[in-house]
């Protein structure tokens, strides 16, 4: 494409850019540019960008790439063969997908999982999230803004966790370790002594994280300042999760609507009052230290007894929508049962698709050369908002 | 949860008063949900009271749900308040039933704005029409995906089935 002196409608966006965003529209010195959606560590995802010179004018996501029909799949497999399947849009976070799914449906048929299966389950979605906010600090904060030092190092810690899921859930990745009524297994003998090693391994490897990354002034100069979403800004489009804490508001649902262990377990939701992409930054790492709290809490506190309840497979008649806080927010499922052992609609409520309006917001008014570091910042999965 | 007479009720009798023929059925759902059903032509009303006087500030999500033997489709609207720490940990559903053959609903962009994609997603999805959004086009699917609403019941993808 090239700089058009004279406008031609054909060269430019015929729709109109979402309502937060007001162009210049055939501005002769626009100029469309596609990002995307080849995966230069964003994942699957494209959107164009107009820009005037180095800075972005305006921003349209183009998403589906990845688009599978998650929902519609969900409708044809019975309750429990569509834990391995809605787990996949976001494999890295793979428990919150799970836990999140069977929730509503343990709701509707009554079943109680028991405490040791909530600690259990627990440590398991801790771990998890300390793994997927390492890949978001590998790929999304150390490659975009060209810091291949932390890549290797947090790549390679979470190969550690990986390893120890693998010990608990059997799997590296894809757990499906949470079935309706309790996790599949008891925590293997010899894992909480290896659990308790790593966190400690893993506490000393933050402070080295802060002083090469976190701490580090070009990384500073890089993020700070740069996409701002205030207070209420956030409310209005939405946000969650880690984003939405970076800009002030303290809303997490570990703790407005306690699921598994944690309203028995203390933790503190770190929360930034400046918006940018640096707050967003540090709202991961902090979260990261208050995860191996919990899991250390959560091993020193948890109950004997057993571990899951049997559960039947068909779903009863009703609707009911449970929720997590999983690595990128807010995540909350609707499954509706008509007493058959097939989900009659299964609707996915996640972060990243919740994440997509601030970029069109966010990226305006900014260099060409921010646009790595405000995406990175934002976590966004594009096979998890794309389902 | 013991609270008296419960926030719940609180909330659900402050919309009642104020939109008494519009609201078809409204209960208190378990501990966080807040169910309401209303008539589909008062939502922008219903909206803008819910976010101006009651602190409902954002949708989580919009979900299409087809009916083909009750010939409706439901459009449900999760929301919830970030700005009220005393609602924070409602969800607040508001069901809307739509005629299959013409499923038009107002826009909630305007009230609220985090509802821009969620109802894009359910207007591919399910066809139904949100009048009055800014920029209602498709968003998912394959740019070359010519057919009827996806995730329509009567869309069937056999090839789909458990093997």
């Amino acid at each position: 494409m090239t700089p058009t002196a004279t406008p031609d409608p054909t060269t430019t966006i015929t729709n109109p850019p979402p309502s937060t965003i007001t162009i210049k529209a055939n501005e002769p010195s626009t100029l469309d540019v596609s990002v995307g959606p080849q995966h230069p560590g964003s994942g699957h995802f494209r959107m164009v960008i107009r820009v005037d010179g180095d800075y972005i004018v305006s921003v349209d996501p183009d998403i589906g790439y990845v688009h599978r029909g998650c929902e519609k799949i969900a409708e044809y497999r019975t309750s429990v063969s569509n834990i391995p399947h809605l787990e996949r849009p976001c494999i890295i976070d793979a428990i919150h997908l799970n836990w999140a799914y069977v929730l509503p449906i343990e709701e509707l048929q009554r079943v109680v999982v028991p405490p040791r299966g909530q600690y259990i389950s627990t440590i398991a979605a801790e771990m998890n999230r300390i793994m997927s906010h390492l890949y978001w600090l590998a790929i999304n904060a150390g490659v975009f803004s060209g810091h291949t030092t932390i890549f290797m190092y947090a790549f390679g810690d979470r190969d550690l966790f990986i390893e120890l899921a693998e010990m608990l859930m059997g799997a590296r990745l894809t757990y499906s370790f949470l079935p309706p009524g309790g996790p599949r297994r008891d925590l293997p003998t010899g894992f909480k002594e290896r659990l308790l090693k790593l966190l400690d391994y893993f506490e000393q490897r933050l402070v080295e994280y802060d002083r090469i990354f976190f701490s580090n002034p070009l990384i500073i100069a890089r993020a700070k300042g740069i996409g701002v979403i205030t207070r209420d800004e956030a409310i209005k489009l939405g946000l969650v999760g880690p984003n939405l804490r970076a800009s002030g508001v303290k809303y997490d649902v570990r703790k407005v609507e306690p699921y598994g262990a944690y309203q028995d377990l203390d933790f503190d939701i770190p929360t930034f009052q400046e918006g940018d992409s640096y707050s967003r930054f540090l709202v991961r790492f902090h979260e990261m230290k208050e995860s191996i709290k919990i899991i250390r809490l959560a091993l020193e506190k948890i109950p004997k007894g057993p571990v899951a309840r049997k559960a039947p497979l068909v779903i009863p008649e009703g609707e009911a929508a449970g929720r997590v806080e999983s690595s990128r927010g807010e995540l909350a499922y609707l499954v509706m049962g008509d007493n058959s052992d097939k989900p009659y609609r299964v609707k996915i409520m996640n972060g990243s698709f919740r994440s997509l309006i601030a970029l069109p917001y966010l990226l305006q008014h900014v260099h060409i050369g921010d646009m790595p570091i405000i995406y990175g910042s934002l976590d966004y999965w594009p096979v998890e908002a794309d389902r | 949860m013991t609270q008296t007479p419960s926030r719940e009720q609180a909330l659900l009798d402050k919309l009642r008063t104020q939109f008494q023929d519009a609201i078809k059925e409204s209960k208190v759902e378990g501990a966080h949900r807040v169910l309401v059903d209303f008539e589909r032509t008062k939502f922008l009303d219903l909206a803008k009271f819910m976010r101006d006087e009651l602190g409902i500030d954002h949708v989580k999500g919009i979900a299409g749900v087809d009916f083909p033997t009750r010939k409706i489709i439901e459009v449900l609207y999760f929301t919830g308040s970030y700005s009220k720490p005393e609602l924070e940990d409602l969800i607040v559903v508001l069901k809307a039933q739509l005629p299959r053959d013409t499923p038009t609903i107002s826009s909630a962009v305007s009230i609220w704005e985090s509802a821009h994609f969620h109802e894009r997603e359910t207007f591919e999805m399910f066809g139904v029409k949100f009048e009055g959004h800014p920029d209602l086009r498709k968003l998912l699917t394959l740019d070359n995906w010519e057919g009827p609403p996806p995730m329509l019941k009567d869309i069937k993808f056999p090839e789909m089935a458990q093997r």
